[in-house]
């Protein structure tokens, strides 16, 4: 049944459930063998001093008490758990290189945040250089601006929050709610726009940049959250095209000449000249971090998958989208983690005893909310390769300075914020959603497909009968895991779960791996 | 007041999609051009020989297939229409020409085109989608003329040889604007004290002229306008006049529902009405027609997906004056279930409505066909109007825009 | 023993108490089990009570 069977004998503990009871947190940490334990817990330790230097600022705590979302940076350790569960070796050193980092990438966003906010740190002279990007957007075109900030004030107050704690935005739907948004739309960005009403957002910035990136939810939602910023703090607001249907040619000039718009908007709000040598330095970076994510995947087609999972997603929407070749420091990062991903290649490093499924993970995700992708490893042996969202570019961008670049580089820059995550799937026709997932089905070796129905999001419910038949007429085991991403008082953790168990139990005839986490008491957990 | 000549001609038309008008078309040897969005420039799918046919689907009942395909979540009108096609209810069409506007009716043409619900028997069939520019501005206009090039008049033109001149877009302009004076002209009536025409029966005349052959019936619409201006108005007053926003309304039922309490419907702005649907294309000699076709639907154009904040504003601005001109006391904003755009877009219009504007506002979602929900959508318009009443009693006419 | 002799000793064992201490509270995730029942509800109950200006 199973297509690599681990040689390595498991070190430490080997029935995960026993970590779980039903409160918050988990009931103790993980025991992995001496030298993992003590990794995990050097790695605890690194997390907590990067905690720390953020919450020793008095205009930290300020804000700690005054935004509901801050609450949720409790569970950062909690995370970090979730996301190494029953990790040993390289995998466990890959997951701690790459979120470590992301941990660090959100604190600082916050720790900015705070510091130009106008109720907590109001530091005018750092607000004055800072630019609102949408959280649902690349940012490409901030690459040319080294001197100033680009501010996603989303990501920790929505995003990052609900990898913490599941519950972080039931607050704000409500809210968003109470005010007449309907329960069928999208959480993400109804959770947004309640952060917005609730006057929850940090507010700061010279000026914002708002992209019609993911869903038309976003895009309208953004209407509403721009009108706050305009009148009430006088903050005026971008709209950056991305059109919808990003693979055609004749869009291209469409989205290059808004690309250019919004620069001049920049300019304008902010005084600051775009640099076309710094513009070049990142766009090198953006093509490292490519060649990067496809070596990868390569490695990921091979019976040995060594990157994966949530992390390998999050990892790279940090890396792609959010930063987006602008810090090298992310540079030394992927160096880290490329070592050990060789490394565990060379060395044939497994996560679970057997290997049974190759799995390619679709649909939009709430995997950083429960962690199912581990989950699956280790309960079911099932390897998921990789998902939609980290399947982005493939194709390098231009990174030398001529004339003929500098042109270039909007077109680029316009093909970087189409190609967002997700949205370079869930739009842009059936093509790129249902074919190239056949597609990657093929070159990564996968017998199973994982499809998350994101029952709000209509890009890809509205493919739902099509994915059935061709899965039907290809011969691939396709698992409809059914949620809605943000709000799991509609589809708690165990709901979800159980969509897997039966799909496993009923139609593949499969016993576990490790019966004690097929179900899990977490439905209350952070 | 006494019935309208062609009224009853006009409702038996739209009780079907695929009308006799459409099969009298089509012996006349016409090519018909299905399409599902407003933002389609329509005269370029009634250029030479061509007709344009906005699809629909009277009479819904049962989504159940289309459910399937695309699940529960799906506005509405989109699984209305995916059912009616795998029904065969629109093979009629010769080309299917779809934006990727809002996602769900992009969705739903792709389902069509997967399931080869349409064409069959026709090798010359396509399917071509677009893209709608998202901001009002020059950039925006020349994506549209660029993208009506490439998915309409190319295709129209090597696939049936439809003439897509200049001199062909000019004329189909002229007829389009034929269409769009005579329902303007009618829709003013509305503005009267005593209008002679309900809104219902003017919904009825709009929606003609998206889904049936405008040649065939513009002398009945011209007919009609005649007829009304000599018609008698009732002696009546009615309980609160009311502007409708929001998502398309392809079941006079539900205009007809709110006019059975007591209200009128004085305006229509909704996706397929009359405002700004039917306002004319003026075209001068200096530009090519083309372009100032797509400027028009650029900046006329009132579709929520319109993001740039002089459009957000803008939006809300332009209800309030046709609610003005039109003299309403209040407005429903409207939304099809489970669609995003008017979703949020009724949230902040009805909020701007309110507290700018100083309208009374009734947000309120319903379904494709009203008849799924009768009880539900009276009793709510039903407390709207005697709110309105309640308003004009206690002096509310200090604060609030009433008569 | 000079100070500076204790010096390393000291050192050593403070490093043991340091890990002793941590490592229990690592390893039975006490930091967790503090945060989220005795940190979390007192900053809920504070956000409920701060007025805001809910508004579109």
């Amino acid at each position: 049944m199973a297509f690599a069977v681990n040689d390595k004998k498991r070190v430490g503990e080997k029935q995960l459930g026993v970590l779980f009871n039903e409160g918050k947190v988990r009931r103790r940490r993980e025991w992995r063998g001496i030298k993992d334990t003590l990794y995990d817990y050097g790695r605890w330790l690194y997390l907590l001093s990067i905690l720390a230097r953020v919450i020793i600022k008095p205009r930290n705590v300020k804000a700690m008490f005054r935004y509901r979302w801050f609450a949720n940076y409790l569970a950062v350790p909690h995370m970090m758990d979730k996301f190494t569960m029953g990790l040993r070796d390289e995998p466990l050193r890959i997951v701690h290189t790459a979120m470590d980092f992301v941990v660090k990438d959100v604190a600082t966003c916050i720790d900015n945040s705070i510091k130009g906010d106008r109720r907590t740190g109001n530091n005018v002279k750092y607000s004055d250089k800072c630019v609102l990007w949408d959280e649902n957007a690349m940012t490409a075109a901030m690459m040319g601006f080294p001197t100033l900030n680009c501010i996603l004030r989303e990501v920790p107050t929505m995003f990052s929050a609900n990898l913490l704690n599941q519950h972080s935005g039931l607050h704000y739907l409500d809210v968003a709610q109470q005010f007449g948004i309907p329960g069928d739309v999208c959480p993400m960005p109804e959770a947004e726009l309640g952060v917005s009403i609730d006057d929850d957002f940090p507010v700061l910035g010279k000026c914002a940049v708002q992209v019609n990136t993911t869903c038309d939810g976003s895009l309208m939602g953004n209407g509403l959250i721009a009108k706050r910023l305009e009148r009430e703090y006088g903050i005026p607001t971008f709209q950056l095209v991305a059109p919808m249907r990003h693979t055609e040619e004749d869009v291209q000039k469409y989205a290059a000449n808004d690309i250019k718009k919004a620069i001049a908007f920049i300019e304008e709000q902010t005084g600051e000249k775009w640099d076309w040598t710094h513009y070049f330095e990142c766009a090198k970076r953006v093509n490292q971090t490519t060649r990067n994510r496809v070596a990868w995947l390569e490695i990921n087609s091979t019976p040995y998958p060594q990157f994966i999972g949530a992390t390998f997603s999050l990892y790279n929407d940090t890396n792609y989208m959010g930063n987006c070749g602008r810090f090298p420091i992310f540079a030394e990062i992927d160096k880290k983690i490329m070592k050990y991903v060789t490394h565990g290649y060379k060395n044939k490093t497994m996560m679970a005893p057997e290997y049974r499924h190759r799995c390619i993970v679709w649909g939009v995700q709430p995997q950083y909310i429960i962690d199912m992708l581990n989950w699956m490893v280790h309960c079911w042996g099932v390897v998921p390769l990789t998902d939609m969202l980290s399947m982005v570019i493939s194709e390098e961008i231009a990174e030398e300075d001529t004339p003929e670049n500098r042109e270039q580089a909007y077109y680029d820059m316009a093909w970087l914020t189409m190609n967002m995550i997700m949205r370079n799937h869930t739009h842009g026709g059936y093509k790129v959603l249902v074919d190239e997932l056949w597609e990657y089905c093929e070159k990564m070796n996968a017998d199973m497909v994982m499809m998350w129905e994101h029952m709000s999001c209509k890009a890809l419910t509205g493919m739902h009968g099509q994915f059935e038949e061709q899965a039907r007429e290809r011969g691939i085991n396709l698992v409809w895991v059914c949620h809605d991403l943000a709000d799991p008082r509609v589809f708690p953790r165990q709901a979800i779960r159980d969509q897997f168990n039966q799909y496993m139990r009923t139609v593949m005839r499969e016993e576990p791996l490790d019966p004690t986490i097929e179900v899990l008491p977490d439905n209350n957990a952070w | 007041m006494r019935d309208l000549m062609y009224l009853n001609y006009f409702e038996n038309l739209l009780q079907e999609a695929n009308n006799e008008l459409i099969g009298q078309a089509k012996k006349d040897g016409k090519i018909c051009v299905a399409y599902v969005c407003e933002n389609t420039p329509e005269p370029l799918m009634n250029l030479g020989n061509a007709f344009g046919i906005r699809l629909h689907a009277p009479n819904t009942g049962s989504m159940d297939i289309a459910t399937y395909y695309m699940t529960s979540f799906l506005c509405e009108t989109t699984r209305a229409l995916l059912e009616r096609a795998i029904e065969g209810g629109f093979n009629f069409a010769d080309c299917v020409i779809a934006p990727d506007g809002c996602t769900m009716i992009n969705r739903c043409v792709e389902n069509m085109e997967l399931l080869g619900t349409m064409g069959k028997g026709n090798e010359k069939f396509f399917h071509e989608y677009m893209e709608i520019p998202l901001k009002a501005d020059d950039n925006g206009v020349e994506l549209l003329i660029l993208q009506c090039k490439n998915h309409i008049l190319k295709p129209l033109h090597e696939k049936y040889g439809i003439d897509v001149s200049d001199a062909a877009i000019r004329k189909a302009v002229e007829e389009h604007n034929r269409v769009c004076r005579v329902i303007t002209e009618i829709g003013k009536f509305r503005k009267e004290e005593k209008p002679r025409i309900t809104g219902y029966e003017f919904h009825i005349l709009t929606l003609a002229t998206y889904v049936m052959p405008q040649y065939l019936i513009i002398d009945k619409l011209e007919d009609t306008l005649e007829e009304i201006k000599t018609r008698e108005p009732d002696d009546k007053k009615y309980r609160a006049r009311l502007a409708v926003v929001g998502s398309e309304v392809d079941d006079s039922g539900f205009i007809k529902l709110i006019e059975e309490t007591g209200a009128y419907v004085c305006a229509d702005r909704f996706c397929f009405g009359s405002l700004p649907g039917r306002m004319e294309i003026e075209l001068n000699d200096e530009e090519d027609a083309l372009t100032q076709v797509c400027r028009h639907y650029v900046y006329h154009g009132e579709c929520p997906r319109m993001f740039n904040m002089e459009k957000v504003y803008g939006r809300k601005a332009y209800v309030n004056d046709i609610a003005t001109e039109y003299g309403a006391d209040g407005i429903i904003y409207e939304q099809i279930k489970f669609c995003d755009p008017w979703a949020y877009e009724k949230l902040l219009g009805s909020t701007m409505l309110r507290e700018d504007y100083n309208f009374p506002v009734l947000a309120v979602d319903r379904p494709y066909n009203i008849s799924s929900s009768v009880g539900q959508m009276r009793t709510r318009v039903q407390a709207f109007v005697e709110s309105i009443e309640i308003k004009k009693i206690q002096g509310g006419a200090k604060k609030w825009r009433l008569r | 023993m000079s100070k500076f002799k204790k010096l390393p000793l000291m050192m050593l064992g403070g490093g043991a108490s340091f890990f002793a201490v941590t490592f229990i509270i690592y390893f039975f995730n006490l930091d967790m089990k503090f945060l989220s029942s005795c940190v979390e509800p007192i900053l809920l109950w504070n956000y409920d009570r701060i007025p805001r200006k809910q508004y579109i």
